[in-house]
């Protein structure tokens, strides 16, 4: 799967971060300045302790992030040697007291992992489709967006990464994003009020595809250990046949597993209302309706014509932009939380 | 095959719910040891009179009293077991309830554990819970809770309505072994601390001429009916009758759940062996409950039902009587007799059924209709239903108690909803399995304490259940259940809203009740729910095993 589904980036970036600590502080490494950094990033407004606080999470400030998640892997999880039944590994010479390869990674790395609108404007459609250039044209906007609302908190994180030193510019933010860029593979997404046409595979035709030339190549392969140089009525060389059928089947196969990865590869379509905006607006209708709905059960037709007259003037269900749920907090019931 | 379980090594409160066993009294005794010598003494004496869960093949085998022991992590810390068992104990249980308040939705969850505790959170629990595990004591308090000691008590004979003598000499014994051994009986229960045990009993009310037990707790909901069935619990001629609804559905008709979901040591449905302490011995046949005294805001619940059922009987056009039942079955899950809603969805239907089944009726007598009840609601009638081809909540809502508390088929991932296109009628998923609720079952334990049904009750009068919540983990089964499924409504697409009768209401007061739109009534919303069940103490105790008990007493539990 790519990074492109359902309308959205689902990024993934790996910066390695130095070895070692700065020559001015030997008791924090570079590796402790990232978690420190990381530590101090406000989280979102959504617990107890953080709801009245003056601060919310960095990426609240732009309207594209549906979720961002920074994270040092020290390392790839060690487990263990790879065991095997004894008789095969002493067949094949694997010595219990020899060790195995150890994989490790080079260096710990911080992980950048987000789902964002796959926009370049604010505000724009999600698209259903982009080439490999687009996507990289809406990784670079994004990068440079993160860079103008969070420039600082940046630059406390990445300055412990290598190749940092020369970002200087959210051009540079963005090129340096982009050679830490790594394919996602899974994406998750799960805004569907309806489920998308998928990619289904045609899974008889394939498979008939395949079969239909393997099985005239094993009768003719038949025919020809029988002795028989011709194929019956046809008249072709059974030898020719069977050999050429193989070669046709395991072609035709080779193709259908392409297709079929390429059908993985290819994205869904967004739903209807999948982009940021429209998802915060959501919320806030849902909560708002959710309290019309109680003010006005059992109402008569006139009142309740006149009720959802006064509910749409108010909450403007059509305008993603104002009426809506701040991004970073929990709900709409506060006024700080919405914006007018 | 299923291994016959050494049910003469495990404690009868586990496989049994003795409520249901005839035995409509309980009285719960709380005891501290002052030292390890004197807690080993009292075991030695108490282990030797436990009621275990083996069978009763004749009436003489059923003791007039059983006796249950039960003990906290200060408890065992007291009795200074080794570090390496007490420490590969479960880390819900090290914490104890009173710690996992927020999690539990105990305390009030828009607040700081800093603001909880400068309100004085805990101020209307016992003084018994209040003073047990104060903050800062690390399970050293001098007032801590360390062993529960639960008698349950049959009938005295000839009466319906006293307890047996054989409670109250019981008592004498246990409090006079105390003595003996220098352990210190505490005291404390009750809002004024002036009751010196816990008493329980099932809810008595005036049937005809009588004071008869009922099944019913305060709120007047038939209570107990649907607790699991496990492996290796109940007799082989029993079991299949007993399993229907009170199992899991795995492609093959109702099947006991796995021994291991509620007993330590055995497999359990994720077909493991839950880690547990060293030794094996010390942990093997033994299980985890939680106690919860929960009391029972009776005059704000009826005030509720009430104002709600006044606008509801007006937006639904029928009558408030209709109202106020249909009202309290559709928070509940069961109407007030216990007959299930996913059966019996609706008013007029209720009516009819309890009038075929004999329960009310012109001419019924009321005794009769009694007995009547109380064997449909042990019946597998009671019980055997789906929720699968209820996805929508039209005859149950989704978010009712009996949904939240035990989802039966409802979140298998493979269900689907709305309507079938080729019959036009709610999707059936009749291979509905019970994929992500057999790992959530909890045992129900406990009866009710408070005055007969009959006599006035309010909020400040003194009612409830005190509920044992047993299950081999505490903190997959109870806890999750409470957190996820009872303080919250994700799972039942139900947002914020708790779980309208045991939920905390003080910040989402609402409850959803699903219409059929082909029934051109529209869905209704209560939204004035108030908190009606409040936990007034109580903590996470370790149910040990009779070996467990031995090598407690004889003071040899060794990990190594």
């Amino acid at each position: 799967m790519p990074d492109l589904d359902s309308g959205h980036i689902f990024l993934t970036t790996m910066a390695p971060i130095l070895p070692g600590a700065p020559e001015d502080n030997p008791h924090s490494s570079h590796e402790q300045r990232v978690r420190m950094a990381l530590a101090r990033l406000p989280t979102a407004n959504q617990s107890p302790a953080t709801e009245t606080g003056p601060y919310n999470s960095p990426f609240t400030r732009n309207m594209r992030n549906h979720l961002a998640r920074m994270f040092v892997l020290n390392d790839v999880v060690y487990n263990g040697r790879v065991g095997q039944n004894a008789l095969k590994a002493q067949i094949e010479g694997d010595k219990p007291f020899v060790p195995q390869k150890v994989d490790r990674l080079n260096a710990p790395y911080l992980i950048f992992c987000a789902d964002v609108d796959a926009i370049t404007e604010d505000g724009d459609a999600l698209p259903a489709t982009l080439t490999k250039a687009q996507q990289k044209e809406v990784r670079s906007s994004y990068a440079h967006k993160l860079w103008e609302t969070m420039r600082e908190e940046l630059i406390a994180i990445y300055s412990n990464c290598y190749g940092f030193e020369n970002v200087k510019s959210a051009d540079d933010f963005a090129d340096y994003l982009e050679r830490c860029h790594v394919e996602t593979t899974m994406p998750f997404h799960d805004y569907y009020l309806e489920l998308p046409r998928f990619n289904t595979l045609p899974l008889k035709g394939l498979l008939y595809g395949v079969l239909a030339p393997v099985l005239v190549g094993i009768v003719a392969l038949l025919f020809w250990l029988f002795g028989m140089q011709a194929l019956p009525i046809l008249g072709w060389s059974s030898l020719k046949t069977w050999i050429l059928a193989f070669l046709l089947g395991g072609v035709a196969a080779f193709l259908a597993v392409k297709f079929t990865l390429r059908n993985g590869e290819k994205p869904l379509a967004p739903a209807k209302y999948d982009d940021l905006p429209s998802v915060l607006k959501s919320l806030y209708i849902q909560q708002k309706f959710s309290e019309f709905f109680i003010e006005n059960q059992g109402a008569s037709a006139a009142e309740l014509h006149e009720a959802f007259g006064r509910f749409v003037k108010d909450h403007r269900p059509a305008d993603r932009h104002s009426k809506t749920q701040k991004p970073g907090v929990i709900s709409s019931s506060d006024l700080k939380n919405v914006t007018s | 095959m299923t291994r016959e379980l050494n049910l003469n090594d495990i404690q009868g409160n586990i496989t049994r719910a003795y409520g249901r066993y005839s035995f409509p009294f309980a009285r719960y005794i709380f005891f501290h040891f002052p030292s390890p010598a004197a807690g080993r003494d009292f075991l030695d004496i108490v282990r030797k009179q436990v009621t275990t869960a083996a069978y009763w093949p004749t009436k003489k085998d059923k003791p007039l009293c059983t006796t249950n022991v039960a003990l906290t992590f200060p408890g065992m810390l007291a009795l200074q077991l080794p570090v390496r068992t007490l420490q590969a104990m479960p880390d819900e249980f090290i914490e104890g309830m009173k710690a996992r308040a927020f999690l539990l939705g105990d305390r009030d969850q828009t607040e700081t554990e800093e603001d909880a505790l400068k309100e004085d959170w805990d101020k209307n629990w016992d003084p018994i819970w209040q003073k047990s595990r104060e903050p800062g004591t690390l399970g050293f308090g001098k007032d801590d809770v360390h062993v529960l000691v639960t008698l349950n008590a049959q009938l005295a004979p000839g009466t319906s309505d006293q307890p047996n003598d054989a409670l109250e000499e019981r008592t004498q014994w246990l409090l006079d072994a105390a003595t003996q051994t220098g352990v210190t009986h505490i005291k404390g229960i009750g809002a004024k601390g002036d009751q010196d045990y816990q008493e329980a009993s099932t809810v008595f009310d005036k049937i005809g001429k009588l004071n008869l037990p009922t099944a019913k707790e305060h709120f007047g909901f038939t209570d107990g009916i649907g607790n699991p069935v496990f492996e290796g619990q109940l007799h082989d001629d029993i079991i299949d009758q007993a399993v229907i609804g009170r199992g899991k559905l795995m492609g093959d008709g109702w099947q006991p759940l796995a021994t291991g979901e509620f007993i330590l040591g055995h497999p359990d449905e994720s077909q493991e062996l839950p880690p547990v302490a060293n030794p094996p011995e010390f942990t093997h046949n033994g299980t985890f409950f939680a106690f919860r005294k929960l009391h029972e805001n009776v005059g704000s619940f009826h005030e509720v039902v009430e104002e709600e059922a006044t606008r509801y009987a007006s937006v639904m056009q029928v009558s408030h009587e209709e109202a106020v039942e249909t009202l309290r079955a559709k928070m509940c899950g069961r109407w007030s007799d216990g007959v299930p809603l996913s059966k019996v969805p609706t008013y007029p239907e209720w009516v009819a059924f309890g009038e075929k089944m004999g329960f009310h009726g012109d001419g019924v007598d009321p005794i009769d209709g009694y007995r009547k009840n109380l064997a449909y609601i042990a019946s597998p009638e009671a019980r055997d239903f789906r929720y699968a081809d209820d996805m929508s909540g039209f005859k149950c809502p989704a978010g009712a108690h009996m949904r939240r508390m035990n989802t039966r088929d409802y979140l298998d991932p493979m269900n689907k909803n709305g309507v079938d296109q080729k019959t036009g009628k709610p999707e059936e998923n009749p291979d509905a399995t019970s994929a992500l609720n057999k790992r959530r079952r909890i045992l129900r334990r406990g009866l009710p304490y408070g005055a007969p049904a009959y006599e006035h009750k309010d909020d400040d009068t003194e009612q409830g259940v005190i509920m044992i919540i047993m299950g081999a983990s505490l903190f997959r089964q109870f806890e999750f259940v409470q957190q996820q499924w009872i303080q919250y409504g994700l799972d039942f697409h139900q947002g914020n809203n708790t779980c309208p009768m045991l939920g905390n209401h003080d910040h989402h007061k609402r409850h959803t009740i699903p219409s059929d739109p082909k029934s051109g009534k529209p869905p209704y919303v209560m939204s004035k729910l108030k908190t009606f069940v409040e936990c007034r103490g109580g903590d996470y105790f370790f149910v040990p095993s009779l070996t467990a008990l031995r090598m407690m007493a004889m003071g040899i539990v060794d990990p190594t």
